[in-house]
């Protein structure tokens, strides 16, 4: 059978929350093995984006396709697209331990009623492995740091080994090191041929970690090979105003000088003061 | 005391506060969980107009007033639902948070229960039945008889079964509804399936607690057994025994002295129990917290002093 070469097709994409446009028109084409940036400002509607193709969100207007099959299709979704959603949107106080929380991740495939049994525990630990928690297995997850609690958001997803994952901004508020470990487990991901979306807010390091890059701000502004999307002009188009400090092209490093233009300053900071209860949209 | 146990009567009542307890303790963990306290107490409170128009139509369609829980439980269900629905309504549609429409919503449906009660105790001639009604404010578990307790058992083992069946959906929506929702477990019937059980929950133990004082009984267990442990399997057995072991508390109370209402000689045992589980629970207990820090800054003074 022939492979689609497409991992992801999202055509016409309108959604509003109370009448009020998250995102409008959006096209975006994610290629199979690619690891894609999605970078815009604060309140752009990254989140959304990533919450309406995996089916959470229902949009006004618009298609997604995974593989070249409706999202609204039973399984095209929950059964290709691993998840991580942004750490801080779960209450972490909640009464279960890492192993259980990593488990969770068999749920998908399990479906309905099933438990998970000796087999799905394998699964778990061995995720665990990977991002190196296993001493950690019988933790209440309160207990756990930043960086600890991203590791094991990110094991639940592999333990769901979909060809595809969604991350929802994996490196906010996380420590280098994790950041690192992190970024090493996901190009071993691209490297096994999975395509990767991922939510992404340091502008310097996206050359760096990504090979694709969408442009968000309510519309797509551009979208396709990083040497091709992530240009300071299509920057500026995005954030809506020049930017110091990307890293790429002449503006790569440059001293750190606020640039005021009209009544606003503009930097490279992800916290834009317009919106300030964060990117939860 | 002892034999009371082998009063048929008591024993009745016995079983059925017990299983009152129970099952508002397993539930009550999922609405702790979820943060739905003041849903809880809005269901509770707004069955009281439930309750008196089921009783009224009974009296209207039989000629006399009917306290079974076979005609006051629906009564109550239909109108905690309704409440909910109503609020979800008109916070949909207009810019009244959630939080304040629940609360306004208890105000409007309590309130007009209430006056209702009121009505019907003064009426001239008597409504055939009423006495009795006002019980249902505060709980009489005494007032329970064998039919009662074959509705209680049936839905109290209804929603608990549903529990257990639905376990592993339950928890991963109320852990994370977002990742829940992309393996493919719709939100709204989880959600929907959780708010039943949960109205259910309450309503059974109306009377033997109380419409006011339900609440207590959904989440005081709930919140002490969450001191004690850390895993959601373990919680929910624990708050289901503390929960049975207030309603025993109460119907032994209220059995030994008779015109006390249950209601509050419950939440009293609840309060009991939260209190000692909040102060002496090993990590995340105050004591164990207080003697933490302390031993943490001593451990701090000792290095400085080292240096």
């Amino acid at each position: 059978m022939n492979e689609p070469a497409t991992a992801i097709q999202v055509k016409g994409l309108t959604v509003a929350y109370d009448a009020k446009p998250v995102l409008w028109n959006v096209d975006l084409t994610v290629p199979r093995g690619a690891m894609m940036g999605v970078i815009g400002p604060n309140g752009a509607g990254k989140s959304t984006l990533l919450k309406t193709v995996l089916g959470i969100v229902t949009p006004i207007a618009g298609s997604v396709e995974v593989f070249g099959q409706s999202n609204r299709s039973s399984h095209s979704a929950r059964t290709n697209i691993g998840y991580v959603p942004q750490r801080a949107s779960v209450d972490w106080d909640f009464p279960t331990t890492v192993l259980d929380l990593v488990l969770m991740g068999t749920y998908g495939r399990l479906g309905w009623f099933r438990r998970p049994g000796a087999k799905q525990r394998q699964e778990a630990l061995a995720a665990l492995e990977k991002v190196e928690m296993t001493d950690f297995a019988n933790r209440q997850i309160g207990e756990l740091s930043g960086g600890q609690q991203q590791r094991i958001f990110l094991a639940r997803a592999f333990v769901q080994d979909a060809p595809i994952y969604f991350l929802d901004e994996p490196f906010a508020a996380v420590d280098a090191t994790t950041e690192k470990a992190i970024v090493g487990l996901l190009h071993e991901l691209r490297a096994h041929g999975k395509t990767l979306v991922v939510v992404h807010h340091d502008l310097t390091t996206v050359a760096e970690y990504f090979d694709h890059v969408a442009l968000i701000n309510r519309v797509a502004i551009a979208s396709g090979p990083i040497q091709d999307s992530f240009t300071p002009d299509l920057l500026e188009k995005t954030y809506g105003g020049p930017l110091r400090n990307c890293g790429i092209g002449d503006c790569s490093f440059a001293p750190v000088v606020p640039v005021t233009i009209g009544n606003h300053t503009n930097s490279t900071s992800t916290e834009s003061p317009s919106n300030p209860e964060g990117d939860n949209v | 005391m002892f034999e009371l146990f082998n009063d048929y009567t008591f024993r009745t009542v016995l079983m059925g506060t017990v299983g009152v307890g129970t099952v508002s303790g397993a539930l009550g963990c999922f609405a702790y969980l979820r943060k739905q306290s003041l849903i809880g107490d809005v269901v509770a409170h707004s069955s009281l107009l439930g309750i008196m128009l089921f009783f009224l139509a009974s009296y209207l369609i039989t000629g006399q007033g009917s306290k079974s829980l076979f005609v006051l439980i629906p009564g109550a269900i239909v109108a905690g639902t309704t409440a909910l629905i109503l609020t979800r309504a008109i916070v949909g549609r207009t810019k009244l948070k959630n939080d304040a429409g629940l609360g306004v919503m208890l105000a409007i449906f309590f309130g007009t229960g209430i006056f209702l009660l009121r009505v019907v105790e003064r009426t001239d001639p008597p409504i055939p039945g009423r006495r009795g009604l006002e019980d249902y404010l505060f709980g009489m578990a005494a007032a329970m008889t064998q039919d009662d307790l074959w509705m209680i058992g049936a839905l109290g083992l209804a929603s608990i079964l549903v529990m257990l069946l639905f376990w592993k959906e339950f928890k991963v929506f109320t852990f994370d509804p977002q990742f829940s929702q992309s393996i493919g477990f719709p939100a709204k019937t989880l959600d929907t399936l959780l708010m039943i059980i949960l109205v259910v929950g309450i309503v059974i133990g109306i009377q033997s607690v109380g419409v006011v004082l339900m609440i207590a009984l959904l989440i005081t267990p709930a919140s002490a057994a969450r001191q004690w442990t850390h895993r959601l399997s373990r919680m929910v057995i624990l708050s289901a025994m503390l929960g049975g072991l207030c309603g025993a508390t109460g119907s032994i109370v209220s059995a030994l002295y008779s015109g006390i209402p249950t209601g509050p000689v419950i939440v009293l045992a609840a309060t009991l129990i939260f209190l000692v589980s909040l102060v002496f629970a090993p990590r995340r207990g105050v004591l164990a917290r207080w003697l933490k820090r302390k031993h943490e800054t001593k451990q701090a003074k000792l290095e400085r002093r080292a240096v």
